[in-house]
């Protein structure tokens, strides 16, 4: 129970159905303040899905999320990132026909601190000189990676504690995904705790302090990477090969 | 240029600033909720019922009590009808769309009778006026002027204000502009009471143009700005405008063109306008630089 | 239990056998009566009409009011006495202007023509989604509307047509909603029926597992445009006249609402939604002619009927949106449709 609490982000027996298709089978998942945690699993093993729900941007057929202690369900979409939580999500969904600096300006919707939301911005333009280059330009004329910093950056301008993504390295090259993931680690760096999906495992692994193999709506395994890496049934829990029950 | 050329272009431009304007409303709401307010003929009947009712007072206090009536319909119509459908498919936000603007409809005739009454609205608007050598009628001239100030002044408020970002973000990709802390609610009763006033606004050129107000004075103009919205782009507000705009001036345009015995089929050459375009470009003539589905 | 095959008969059984008691029952009633259970029964031609391509593809169509309107004006053009017809439409070509068919020879063409128009504007449609394709009946509706009132020559224009013969009583018209039951629950048995049902529900399976989406719908398009075009055709040889006006937004509200509240989901729905609309429409007109109390007549005024309605669909949409049937048959359980491999489709029955 302690442990529970200590945690800040806390999901318990989470269930998300699509009609009669459950997506995810009752997901327990904790980590605490600092960490990198990932999720990794095949296509279609209801990654996505568990994240959007942890979020709330799907619906949850059961189950309790809790942030930092508070209850989510039931707070509006809108409210959550005030709570602390940002959410990168799958696709980068940035606003393509809003420029560069507009788009960063709407990750500080929810702060009041002008003066501090601009010293921010600068820092952030900074770290991400690409953004700096092209501040004027309608973001749809960015390329994927540029798109992926833009989202990211995005994302951390409202000061997360919590900052959630999904599939982060999809459709991007790999000089580009080592910009990414090193961005990431100076992120957490600076203190924010980091929860990512990934279907590349040895990427996630390389970032990640623990992870979770998800397969067919649940999770099959979890651990430190080293230690997943080396363990026989990984294979299995990633692949399918060899394992009865659960399909993807 | 010759007088009746002149007439014409300025009716064109007049009455395609007015289809402008009432795309837009309609276009508003759509992009960010995907969802086609058809009852957006009865915030312009409302409107002008409001003129009717007030009749005599002066036009300045007759015409704010017409928008404040308008959007106030808007923002019930929203709270009670369409935000507990929000979410809901689009066949439902359709269906609910046509329910609306017919209990509107229905309820209006209740209460005030299915016949058109005579109003004499801004008569000195019916004056002539020489402009360029040309005489024209200064309710043209106030229509046109009034279309592009309110044009403007919508876009600089899309453009320039915070809010008007979050507007615009919203109608681009709703749930992420939610998941970074737009407020839902906020931005949609906005886009409800914006729409209100531009229906307000075209009711009293209407209502002043035509001295006639009727239940289902707005019917023909959201019909028709409709399909502008839907030739320019659903989802795209300069689409949304421009293809109001094209529409309404194509209404006039063959009025003039074409031959007497097919003038009267003008709706149908439009109609058939808007399904070549949804089956060659259902994304519309300006699509909206959106990555999602439009439709 | 019964077997299997006349298990999956119960529900057309029991409409019929509701339809034909509705009927009946009018039939014993004065001849005022009797005339509002034939409009009511018309109206369940049209609604079913509406359902079949409606409920089965799970596409809105605004349209079929314009199969309804051809079927009454093709009808009218053939069963008008040549000597009538010279009177209201000079300009008709001699071999229409001189045609005068018997009522079912005319009602089938009538409805043929419907079929044939909902075909050719089907065509190039029927591959549009969702709102597309509902925006494009909507013009299907506005295009024959504007033409059928302007086309002066052959249709009179924005004159009624009058002195068509009356032959639509409340036998006619039960007989045709007998039919047209029949006729949507043959379809809706049928293979195409139970392949559209199933793209319905998820169309990129139904895609996947090479089922022709588009061909099934214009199927369901064209017979649902028979049926509204037979509706139209009941209209017109019930009231004797045909006016272009009265196929257009109002009719088409009432046949869509009809349809929302019943439940657009199954055949029961639409059977439902015009029964119970025409006797609430009846309860309404009562009121609103009033009683007399003591000298003074006590009425609702004019309009509420029409307002009541909208604002019941309204309440279904918001509080029941799968109307009274609830997308359920009579006796017969939910029927969804499921695609299997290779386009097989498996009904699941719960």
């Amino acid at each position: 129970m302690s442990e529970r609490e200590r945690a800040l982000l806390a999901v318990s027996g989470l269930i998300v159905r699509y009609g009669r298709i459950a997506a995810v089978r009752g997901v327990d998942l904790e980590i605490r303040a600092g960490e990198i945690v990932s999720i990794v699993g095949p296509n279609g093993a209801g990654k996505t899905s568990l994240l959007s729900a942890i979020f709330g941007v799907i619906p949850s057929a059961g189950g309790d999320v809790r942030f930092a202690g508070d209850r989510l369900a039931g707070v509006a979409l809108e409210a959550l990132v005030g709570k602390g939580i940002a959410f990168v999500p799958e696709g980068r969904r940035i606003f393509a026909s809003l420029t560069v600096a507009e788009n960063l300006a709407l990750g500080a919707t929810v702060r009041r601190d002008n003066g501090q939301v601009h010293a921010d911005r600068e820092r952030l333009f900074a770290t991400f000189p690409i953004l700096a280059a092209r501040r004027r330009q309608p973001a749809g004329l960015l390329s994927g990676g540029e798109q992926q910093q833009l989202a990211i950056a995005r994302a951390l301008l409202s000061r997360p504690k919590l900052l959630m993504l999904d599939e982060p390295s999809l459709g991007l090259a790999p000089a580009i995904i080592d910009q990414v993931y090193g961005l990431l680690r100076g992120i957490r760096a600076e203190g924010v705790t980091i929860l990512l999906v990934e279907q590349n495992a040895e990427r996630a692994f390389a970032l990640s302090d623990r992870a979770y193999v998800m397969r067919g709506g649940e999770f099959v395994l979890n651990g430190a990477p080293k230690a997943l890496s080396a363990d026989p049934r990984f294979d299995a829990a990633y692949f399918g090969i060899g394992m009865s029950g659960a399909s993807p | 240029m010759s007088q009746p050329i002149l007439q014409t272009l300025a009716d064109a431009l007049s009455v395609g600033g007015l289809y402008a304007l009432t795309a837009l409303g309609i276009g508003l709401i759509f992009g960010i909720m995907r969802l086609i307010n058809f009852a957006h003929g009865e915030l312009i009947a409302i409107a002008g019922y409001t003129l009717l009712a007030l009749f005599g007072m002066p036009p300045a206090a007759a015409i704010v009590a017409a928008a404040a009536a308008a959007m106030l319909l808007a923002l019930v119509t929203e709270r009670l009808a369409f935000r507990p459908l929000r979410g809901a498919d689009p066949a439902t936000l359709l269906i609910a769309s046509f329910a609306v603007s017919f209990f509107l409809q229905k309820t209006l005739i209740l209460f005030v009778g299915a016949r058109p009454k005579g109003i004499d609205f801004l008569p000195l608007l019916g004056r002539q006026v020489d402009a360029l050598g040309v005489r024209l009628r200064s309710l043209e001239i106030v229509a046109i002027a009034v279309s592009a100030i309110l044009l403007a002044a919508l876009s600089w408020f899309l453009k320039a204000t915070r809010f008007g970002l979050e507007m615009r973000a919203a109608a681009e990709d709703f749930t992420m502009a939610r998941v970074l802390g737009v407020r839902a609610n906020r931005v949609i009763a906005t886009a409800f009471a914006i729409s209100g006033l531009l229906a307000a606004t075209v009711s009293c050129l209407v209502v002043a143009e035509t001295g006639v107000v009727q239940p289902r004075m707005g019917l023909q103009l959201t019909i028709i700005a409709f399909v502008g919205t839907v030739i320019g782009g659903l989802g795209s507000l300069a689409g949304a405008a421009l293809g109001g705009f094209l529409v309404g001036a194509a209404t006039i345009l063959l009025q003039a063109l074409l031959p007497p015995d097919l003038r009267a089929f003008r709706e149908a050459f439009l109609f058939l306008a808007v399904t070549l375009v949804l089956v060659l470009r259902p994304r519309g003539l300006i699509p909206a630089r959106g990555l999602r589905e439009r439709i | 239990m019964l077997p299997g095959r006349f298990r999956r008969l119960a529900p057309l059984a029991a409409l019929l056998a509701i339809v034909a008691a509705f009927g009946l029952l009018a039939g014993l009633t004065p001849a005022v009566t009797a005339r509002r259970a034939t409009e009511a029964l018309i109206d369940l031609v049209a609604v079913v009409g509406l359902y079949i391509f409606v409920g089965n593809s799970g596409v809105l169509s605004f349209g079929n009011v314009a199969f309804m309107a051809v079927g009454a004006y093709v009808s009218a053009l053939l069963t008008m006495r040549p000597a009538a017809k010279s009177v209201f439409l000079p300009d008709l070509p001699e071999w229409i202007a001189g045609a005068e068919w018997p009522p079912l020879p005319s009602a089938l063409a009538a409805g043929g023509a419907a079929a044939l128009l909902a075909l050719v504007a089907g065509w190039p449609l029927m591959r549009l989604s969702g709102i597309s394709a509902s925006i494009a009946t909507f013009a299907i509706l506005v295009i024959t509307y504007v033409v059928l009132g302007n086309w002066t020559a052959v249709t009179g224009g924005q004159n009624s047509l009058m002195g068509l013969p009356i032959y639509v009583g409340l036998w006619t018209a039960l007989a045709w909603a007998a039919v047209a039951i029949l006729v949507a629950f043959a379809y809706q048995e049928s293979r195409s029926g139970l392949l559209l049902r199933a793209s319905r529900e998820d169309e990129a399976a139904a895609e996947a597992a090479g089922v022709h989406t588009v061909r099934h719908r214009l199927i369901a398009f064209v017979i649902s445009g028979f049926l509204s075009g037979i509706a139209g055709v009941l209209l017109a040889h019930f009231l004797g006249t045909v006016r272009v006006e009265t196929f257009y937004l109002d009719l088409t509200f009432l046949i869509v609402a009809m349809l929302v509240i019943g439940g657009m989901r199954s055949l029961t729905g639409a059977v439902a939604g015009a029964l119970v609309i025409a006797v609430l429409k009846e309860l309404l007109r009562q009121a609103e002619i009033g009683v007399t109390i003591d000298g003074t007549v006590v009425a609702a005024p004019a309009g509420l009927g029409d307002a009541v309605l909208a604002l019941l669909m309204l309440a279904i949409i918001l509080f029941r949106p799968k109307g009274i049937a609830g997308g359920r048959e009579l006796f017969g359980g939910s029927v969804e449709a499921r695609v299997v491999a290779d386009g097989e489709v498996d009904p699941l029955r719960r």
